[in-house]
């Protein structure tokens, strides 16, 4: 994972000297451990700004949007598969990018690592497998794969699906893991169970709209939430007010998302927002045999009809 | 479908949302839908979670 | 609670449920009174948003039918 990075420049360099692209959309080293940047890189010359790390969570899908010119970006497993749903809504089109795959092999949760210590982390560095996190007066050595973010840890299409390039060779995919443990146990309880579970996870949310913004799903000119005639959900901190954003924010991404996990990591409350996605994911392959972001040439199961599609909920 | 599953995975009982498919021909198919979703509903008793309370 | 009657907000299509609504006024049947009709030009204008809007403001029970 750590020796993409010169392959990753390497092939931004060239892109942007041939002129092939105007721009190529990776990562940069935050101002905070842990918090890589998205960073558009225009001049060959700064290409020496790219990282590529553990920390690269963010989805690059969500800076494509209506753009016109040629853009090199840089795609993950999920990154990829956003693309393509982007590409699928003609939000942008496939000769204008030049995808550089990047095998990943998962990125880190940051508000876990930085729960595990009481101090300040100042400094995180890694190698293949650990991660070296630094603060003030302590220094750990944790194991990479008992941080990596809840969505990667059961990621089960780590390799992008279309690319031009590759920065390295496939990685393996996971096999045997359970996707849907979690969906399953809330399916089992009771209604008003439910209910109180649901009360819980989002009380601590405060509306800032963070899941939103950095779901690369979400592009709506104008978005339900801020739409004032008529006004379908209020702006306060009304519990049922915050259902709805949360429901419907999630209906949205019905059949399109890919569980890139964008919408937790921007989470400044750690609500596991990915609760809601996760279950219409399950949904839609369980009913519709489909995985969203897959294939450039099959429709998603919203916008066609098929013969055998379920519909035993109508009378 | 999505939208009904959603629903009742949020805590939201399921008979309180109904979708059926009727012809204008069908008067009889009517009157037993409406007696069905108002029986499944006033089974329920009255919704008390997902409502804004009036201020 | 025994007097207790359900309000359930109907999105009835105009061209099939809403005609069923009206052949069943003019055959005369009866059905309980609880069902208050929105008339929509087609089922498929019913939005989710529409769904919670009425459920948000008081509704007990939602029926969208074609």
């Amino acid at each position: 994972m750590l020796g993409y990075i010169d392959k990753i420049k390497e092939i931004s360099e060239r892109v942007l000297k041939e002129g092939t692209v105007e721009m190529v959309i990776g990562f940069q080293k935050g101002t905070l451990p842990m918090m890589n940047e998205p960073c558009f890189v225009k001049c060959s010359g700064d290409v020496q700004r790219l990282v590529w790390d553990s920390n690269c969570g963010i989805n690059l899908a969500n800076y494509l949007t209506d753009r016109k010119e040629k853009i090199a970006v840089i795609a993950k497993g999920c990154d990829s598969r956003n693309i393509v749903t982007h590409i699928i809504e003609n939000k942008i089109k496939r000769d204008q990018l030049f995808i550089i795959g990047v095998p990943c092999n998962g990125m880190i949760d940051k508000s876990k690592i930085a729960s595990m210590f009481e101090k300040e982390i100042i400094e995180v560095v890694e190698d293949q497998n650990n991660i070296i996190v630094k603060g003030e007066g302590f220094e750990e050595t944790l194991k990479k794969g008992d941080v990596l973010q809840e969505n990667c840890a059961i990621c089960i299409h780590r390799n992008p699906v279309i690319y031009d390039e590759l920065v390295s060779d496939m990685v393996e995919e996971q096999r045997d893991v359970d996707r849907y443990e979690d969906v399953r146990r809330i399916e089992e309880m009771e209604p008003d169970k439910k209910y109180g579970f649901f009360d819980d996870l989002l009380s601590a949310c405060i509306r800032c709209y963070a899941c939103r913004d950095a779901c690369p799903l979400c592009y709506c000119p104008t978005c339900f939430v801020d739409e004032s005639r008529p006004q379908w959900v209020g702006k306060g901190q009304d519990p049922v007010d915050i259902r709805t954003f949360h429901f419907l924010r999630a209906y949205h991404c019905a059949g399109r998302c890919t569980d890139c996990g964008a919408c937790e990591r921007a989470c400044p409350m750690e609500i596991k927002v990915r609760t809601f996605t996760k279950k219409l994911e399950k949904d839609c392959l369980e009913a519709y045999g489909w995985e969203a972001g897959m294939s450039l040439d099959e429709r998603p199961p919203l916008d066609t009809f098929r013969p055998d599609d379920p519909e035993d909920f109508i009378k | 479908m999505l939208f009904k599953n959603l629903m009742e995975h949020m805590g939201i009982e399921p008979d309180r949302v109904h979708f059926s498919w009727i012809s204008s021909a069908e008067s009889t198919k009517f009157v037993d839908v409406v007696n069905e979703v108002t029986a499944a509903v006033k089974a329920l008793g009255p919704n008390k979670n997902f409502i804004i309370k009036a201020a | 609670m025994s007097d207790w009657e359900p309000k359930i907000v109907s999105f009835l299509c105009n061209w099939c449920s809403y005609g069923a609504a009206d052949l069943a006024g003019v055959g005369r049947m009866e059905y309980p009174p609880n069902i208050r009709v929105v008339r929509v030009p087609c089922s498929g204008r019913v939005s989710p948003k529409f769904i919670l809007a009425a459920l948000r403001n008081g509704a007990d029970g939602v029926w969208v039918s074609g």
